[in-house]
């Protein structure tokens, strides 16, 4: 019966294609849109993921990372004696202008990571030793940094450019995530960050600590909160933290999902309606089939094969189409497209929704079909 | 059929190049392990606070007693002085011609003393000789009686010359005493940290970089500055460790000395001509001995204050899971 089922639906090309067409758009649609709004999360957070500290100390009203809410230089030690922190250091954080050799201006992301352990420091190294960020007026630049302060050919190991009139040398390209912003991040210590930025009360951005050996990161930031009246949040918190900032105050959130929705819903008109006029063309065989003794359920059982079968091959497809389309248009990050395992199960759940609806009204017809209509002309 | 065979594999490609991509990016890149250890807290639970090294007693800034010119520097930067060992000399010439004609003023008043004994002795004699003589009509009472009067007269005469010589010595003594008030001298033993003062210069009393900077450098101290949030957390005498920055390898023990018993603002030192005073601060100062690593006076510390732990404030979850306790709070071995 189910080999009867399959053939039913390979044997019919044309509404083979249209149904498979559906849904491989509408897949496709939905896991492009929704891995280019996770890829756009994920650059909005990339000052954190950068970093990749277990803890963040900041101020308590403290939005969303790029925020800066700087505290007292003493806060440093006022977290260092919250009991369960193994260690915690100051983090400078922001935007400054660079001033290129031929007079042109540039906002970047300034990062002053801690002289002595340079710990927040970014994961790859290109070119160069970021250790040498301990010798003077040294910077590190990531690959945006290079793309955006004039290429290769300017910006290199040994170049240099102005910050707020101080003049620095690259010792470093580093690779970082880009950022929501699209700043080019210029890694140098916090010291020398101090020194660079214009005077102000108060400087330092964020402390980052650790928590000890069977201290928990969540635990740990509840504690310094509780003792310390700062804000503390491990990075996850303080990623979700921020992306939730962005979806109250930005409209991302709705055009995405906009987005994400008409792809569901016109994926589901054209998988229903194709389904049904298939269901329809086929009413004299299934009538048939119903004659020769073929109960309502079997006729469900195979019109639901029918459904999955061509709905999981949509999906493949889809997701595959979805991909290749990451891995080309988004390649070496230009694009912020990030494909996530709960979307594609997410997607898979709403193709199962498309498929069981588009079914059931098929089934619902086939309930009420009399098998003498095979007799009818 | 070809179709369909197709669209199975188009789907199953899909799927694979999917999952490839995914696991390809599935692994969040480890955080990079610091160049340095972080400086760590040795104890079950502390009080951190920024320190600063300093010479033990702190440091001497020499001025001298008067402003004057500076002829001679006798001590070189690092060199050890004891106390009393000469640092630099003021110009003194002025107050050594002085001295000298005071000085020579003292061989005069001293002949005169000599010259006026001999005469005492003379009219002395002479009074002795004049009653010697038992016929009175022989001399006369008023002879006697004059010799007499010159005999006290001169006695007094040799009292007043000998005051004289007594005045003109202490006056000497005291040019003796403003001249070596010119030789700057060592307050104690220590080695010198500064010299600020060349041969040639002029040297002001109120000279606002210090002339010479005097300190010990055999054991030394720390002041370490906690945020006055955590100043009623400070036990005095509770144990302490400092680590110099970027060298967290080596722990400095240090033994408590005193709390500061007054809070100051606390300074950052940015090179901006205003100053920024953001908090204030308490000062512990604790002393230690020199350790077998190189360390410098000036040099930056981190330190961390044993705290007793009845003091910790109780955290909500521990009240709940007090057997978690010792896992929260585990002691650092090392």
């Amino acid at each position: 019966m189910n080999f009867v089922a399959l053939k039913m639906l390979f044997g019919d090309r044309a509404k083979y294609m249209m149904l498979l067409a559906g849904l491989t758009f509408s897949t496709m649609l939905i896991v492009q849109q929704g891995s280019i709004f996770w890829g756009l999360m994920t650059w909005s957070q990339s000052g954190i993921t950068n970093v990749n500290a277990p803890i963040w100390v900041t101020d308590p009203n403290i939005n969303q990372v790029e925020e800066i809410k700087p505290l007292a230089d003493t806060a440093v030690n006022v977290v260092r004696s919250v009991p369960g922190v193994e260690w915690a250091v100051p983090l400078y954080k922001g935007v400054q202008r660079a001033r290129l050799r031929d007079g042109n201006y540039e906002q970047i992301a300034l990062v002053g990571l801690d002289s002595s352990t340079l710990i927040g420091r970014p994961h790859t190294i290109i070119e160069g030793r970021v250790e040498d960020l301990r010798a003077p007026d040294t910077v590190a630049v990531d690959q945006t940094g290079v793309k955006r302060l004039g290429g290769a050919e300017k910006i290199h190991l040994g170049a240099t450019f102005e910050i707020n009139d101080h003049r620095v040398r690259i010792v470093a390209i580093v690779y970082a995530q880009k950022s929501f912003q699209n700043f080019p991040f210029v890694y140098t210590t916090y010291e020398r960050a101090l020194g660079l930025t214009p005077p102000e009360r108060r400087k330092l951005s964020y402390v980052l600590a650790s928590p000890q050996e069977g201290v928990s990161p969540e635990e740990l930031a509840q504690r310094i909160h509780a003792q310390t009246g700062f804000g503390a949040y491990t990075g996850e918190q303080f990623g979700w933290k921020t992306i939730w900032w962005m979806l109250e105050n930005t409209g991302i959130g709705v055009n995405f999902g906009t987005t994400v929705l008409l792809g569901f819903i016109v994926g589901m008109a054209i998988a229903g309606q194709t389904f049904y006029l298939f269901t329809i063309e086929n009413l004299r065989q299934f009538g048939a089939l119903k004659a020769i003794g073929a109960s309502t359920a079997m006729l469900a059982r195979m019109i639901l094969l029918q459904s999955f079968t061509v709905g999981v091959i949509g999906y493949g497809v889809g997701i595959g189409l979805a991909t290749v389309f990451g891995l080309t248009a988004g390649s070496g990050g230009a694009l912020p497209f990030k494909q996530t395992w709960p979307l594609l199960v997410g997607v898979g759940g709403a193709l199962f929704m498309i498929c069981s609806l588009s079914s059931a009204i098929s089934i619902r017809k086939l309930a009420k079909l009399e098998p003498a209509v095979v007799f009818r002309g | 059929m070809v179709f369909r065979r197709l669209s199975v594999w188009l789907a199953l490609a899909g799927v694979l190049l999917t999952i490839a991509t995914l696991w390809g990016a599935r692994d969040k890149p480890m955080a990079p392990a610091p160049m340095e250890l972080p400086p760590r807290n040795p104890y079950a639970s502390t009080v951190a606070a920024a320190g600063i090294i300093e010479a033990a007693n702190e440091n001497v800034k020499i001025a001298p007693p008067v402003s004057g010119l500076v002829t001679k520097v006798y001590v070189k930067v690092s060199s050890h002085v004891q106390q009393g060992d000469v640092l630099f000399q003021l110009d003194d010439r002025e107050l050594r011609a002085q001295l000298q004609t005071k000085t020579d003023s003292l061989p005069s008043a001293a002949a005169r003393i000599a010259e006026q004994d001999i005469r005492l002795r003379d009219v002395e004699d002479q009074l002795q000789r004049l009653q010697s003589v038992k016929d009175r009509r022989a001399v006369s009472v008023d002879d006697v009686q004059r010799k007499w009067h010159e005999v006290e007269a001169t006695k007094r005469e040799l009292i007043r010359t000998k005051a004289d010589l007594r005045l003109a010595q202490t006056q000497r003594d005291e040019a003796q005493a403003i001249l070596e008030r010119l030789t700057i001298r060592a307050p104690r033993a220590g080695t010198i940290l500064q010299v600020n003062i060349r041969a040639g210069e002029y040297a002001m009393v109120n000279a606002i970089e210090a002339l010479i900077l005097l300190g010990d450098i055999e054991t030394f101290q720390v002041r370490a500055d906690i945020d006055e949030v955590n100043a009623p957390l400070v036990v005095p005498g509770s144990p302490a460790v400092a680590y110099l920055k970027g060298q967290t390898k080596h722990a400095i023990p240090l033994t408590f000395d005193r709390v500061e018993p007054y809070i100051v603002p606390k300074r950052s030192l940015t090179g901006d001509n205003r100053e920024r005073v953001d908090t204030r601060v308490l000062q512990v100062i604790y002393q230690f001995e020199k350790p077998s690593f190189p360390l410098y006076v000036g040099q930056q510390v981190d330190v961390f204050i044993e705290r007793e732990l009845k003091d910790v404030v109780p955290f909500t979850k521990e009240k709940e899971k007090p057997a978690e306790k010792k896992d929260l709070l585990p002691l650092k071995k090392e």
